[in-house]
């Protein structure tokens, strides 16, 4: 069986956290489709939202890999974002106070080598005591980060940021001069012109079918977004690999026992010095994406509300789960960019005499703290383990050929055995 | 009073475990007290002793947990004084603990998948560089955790959450594990706490089993019919020395032992 060839028994299969989580993305993904069709959603702007989201599901991917595997506490995502960011536009920046002009693919191998160091410089003295002095030291390691880039002007150009990054395929055959060389596209989704479907009659008419337009922008965009899915797509693939692997099993044993590992041979504090290493390399790639994107970094991209959002991504997808963590980081932004359109909606309600308008102006970042606090808290009540745990065994394929009975009954969650 | 303590015996032929004039201070507290003895190969060997005798430091100290102030250690003639836990273990020194630790979000079997040493598939490059080789280790690991699991009579358990199994069944597990890692000698501290009647036999049918295919024991319990019917020698600690050592009916009727034990002349 399939998803193609039969995509009812396949969804008949899953859990209902899955289910409901499948018909949500579906739901979502119509939705943005019919913005999209309307003309409502920009496509450029569609393509941003894109390689946003992709970015922070690369964070959650790798805060998961340290949080969610092995339970190590670490609150400097943003500053390991952050050095991935600037280890790049240092390299390649045409501002560049020390090395500028290189070509992006040195920025990258520069950026995971300085992110790999100064995960290692961390990691020694912490990961051999017990977890709490990791949180602590993270949370000082990530200010120290950023104090440095914020002060050290010689260095970073201090509060100025660095300005003229290329864009990660300069210098490439072909895809360099990609978006330029891309003729302007009009694409016509209904054919001869715009439909308008049903009269607004409670104010909710639409047409769709208007003709969009694909200018450079949208293809620079576009390659971003291959960029940023390549990225992930590596990233997914070597996590979900080592997960399923006795590698993997040992770090799930250390986080939920590390004595446990420690009596039965194995040297838990390599174990999470790479699982520590690995994560931090993950997440310096969301900031060497970033920065390709962004063509400019400044120190306010390591503000620690980043690290926050990651936290909550990984936390509402489930931790210990890839696909929980994928999911957490759309949301997050989802959440993150969706509350800005708050500001355009207004409610009147015409009481006859008097009109009331409710107006949602100005709300939009208040919102959307509110929102993600609340998400937390409701979570915390009713699914502590996040909305994707791991559900099945994770015995390196091939080895195992009877799937066990009941999977639909998670192991975590059988624990809380709340909602079967 | 220490000068009746007349120390365990220290002249026995292939010794697996060999603990010399072992010293282990809290502060102002002295856990572990010039504390010598020798496991046999072969044998189980019963650590007993009153509340606060340094039973458990005894073991941390054997398994790497904690850091001798002095004395050495010597598993399989190796010296180990001082080494970490998996350096320990790879001498061949595998322990368990007193409460079972449960493994969270994993299966028996995945949670007995953990024990076997050296695996291929726990370094992270081999997964990239030699999947062949990890998949192949994988499946006999499986199928030897499957066989070990038979023969503990548990394996209707494997695909069971870890976290679902009695406390009993955990130490079941705990134990098969234990051997999945093969081991020369397994130290299990309290075995049976905690255990209902019907296990704490199964548990000791186990222990035997083991003993008469090669592995050596060396066991804490507090429960003494347990420990008196399954362990020879049997080693008794007070105030973190070793008091006497002997067969279990001599330990039984020695008077420095009751004493130790009701706290007479402590």
């Amino acid at each position: 069986m399939s998803w193609l060839t039969d995509p009812a028994g396949e969804f008949a299969d899953l859990t209902r956290a899955e289910q409901g989580v499948t018909l949500f993305v579906v739901a979502f993904a119509i939705y943005l489709l019919f913005g999209l069709l309307r003309g409502t959603l920009d496509p450029t702007y569609f393509m941003f939202l894109l390689g946003l989201a992709s970015m922070y599901a690369l964070l959650s991917l790798g805060l998961n890999s340290q949080w969610g595997f092995t339970g190590l506490i670490n609150f400097s995502v943003a500053a390991f974002f952050g050095i991935g960011a600037y280890g790049t536009a240092l390299m390649t920046a045409s501002s560049s106070p020390i090395a500028g002009g290189f070509n992006p693919i040195v920025g990258l191998v520069v950026a995971l080598v300085v992110a790999a160091v100064i995960a290692v410089a961390i990691g020694i003295p912490t990961l051999r005591l017990r977890a709490d002095y990791l949180a602590i030291a993270s949370l000082g390691l990530a200010e120290v980060i950023r104090r440095i880039v914020l002060n050290e002007q010689g260095l970073t150009n201090g509060s100025a940021g660095v300005r003229g990054i290329p864009s990660f395929f300069e210098g490439w055959p072909v895809l360099a001069t990609f978006p330029q060389s891309m003729p302007e596209t009009t694409i016509d989704p209904v054919p001869g012109g715009s439909v308008t479907v049903a009269e607004p009659v409670f104010g909710i008419g639409f047409t769709v079918g208007q003709e969009i337009v694909l200018r450079t922008p949208f293809w620079r965009a576009l390659l971003n977004v291959s960029l940023v899915f390549v990225f992930l797509g590596v990233s997914y693939g070597v996590l979900r690999r080592v997960h399923r692997s006795p590698w993997g099993r040992v770090l799930r044993t250390i986080r939920a026992d590390e004595d446990l590992a420690r009596a039965l041979g194995k040297d838990t504090y390599s174990f999470k010095m790479q699982s520590f290493v690995l994560g931090s390399l993950v997440m310096a790639l969301a900031g060497v994406f970033y920065a390709h994107l962004n063509l400019y970094v400044s120190p306010g991209d390591l503000d620690p509300i980043t690290t926050f959002y990651v936290w909550v991504a990984v936390i509402l997808g489930g931790s210990g789960s890839n696909r929980g963590a994928l999911f957490g980081g759309f949301v997050v932004v989802a959440i993150r960019e969706g509350t800005r359109f708050l500001n355009q909606i207004s409610l009147s309600l015409d009481l006859g005499a008097t009109e009331v308008v409710f107006s949602f102006e100005g709300l939009g970042g208040p919102m959307r703290l509110l929102l993600i606090g609340l998400i937390i808290v409701v979570l915390m009540r009713f699914r502590p383990e996040g909305l994707l745990p791991p559900q099945r065994e994770l015995i390196w394929p091939g080895t195992v050929d009877e799937v066990p009975e009941g999977p639909d009954v998670g192991v975590r969650e059988a624990r809380g055995g709340s909602d079967e | 009073m220490r000068d009746r303590h007349e120390g365990a015996n220290m002249g026995k032929e292939n010794v697996v475990l060999r603990v010399e004039n072992l010293e282990k201070r809290f502060g102002g507290l002295v856990a572990t007290d010039d504390a010598s003895f020798e496991v046999e190969r072969g044998t189980i060997t019963g650590l007993i002793g009153p509340n606060g005798a340094g039973k458990s430091t005894i073991f941390n100290l054997i398994s790497g947990f904690y850091e001798p102030d002095g004395g050495r250690v010597e598993v399989n003639g190796i010296d180990v004084t001082g080494r970490k836990p998996y350096e320990v273990a790879d001498a061949g020194l595998i322990r368990t603990f007193q409460t079972p630790r449960k493994l969270e979000g994993m299966t028996v079997r995945e949670a007995m998948l953990v024990g076997p040493r050296e695996q291929p598939g726990e370094s992270f490059v081999k997964l990239f560089t030699d999947p062949e080789g990890v998949a192949s280790a994988e499946s006999a690991n499986l199928a030897e955790a499957q066989r070990i699991l038979e023969e503990f009579e548990i394996d209707h358990l494997a695909t069971q959450p870890a976290t679902d199994i009695s406390g009993g069944q955990m130490k079941l597990v705990e134990l098969a594990r234990a051997m999945l890692a093969d081991p020369e000698i397994l130290l299990l501290d309290e075995p049976v706490a905690g255990v209902n009647p019907t296990l704490r036999n199964d548990l000791a049918e186990q222990i035997r089993r083991l003993n008469e295919q090669g592995t050596t024991f060396c066991i804490i319990e507090h429960d003494m019919e347990f420990v008196m019917k399954l362990a020879d020698p049997v080693v008794v600690l007070n105030q973190g020395n070793v008091l006497m050592e002997g067969p279990p009916e001599a330990v039984q009727s020695d008077e420095r032992v009751i004493d130790a034990y009701l706290g007479g002349d402590a």
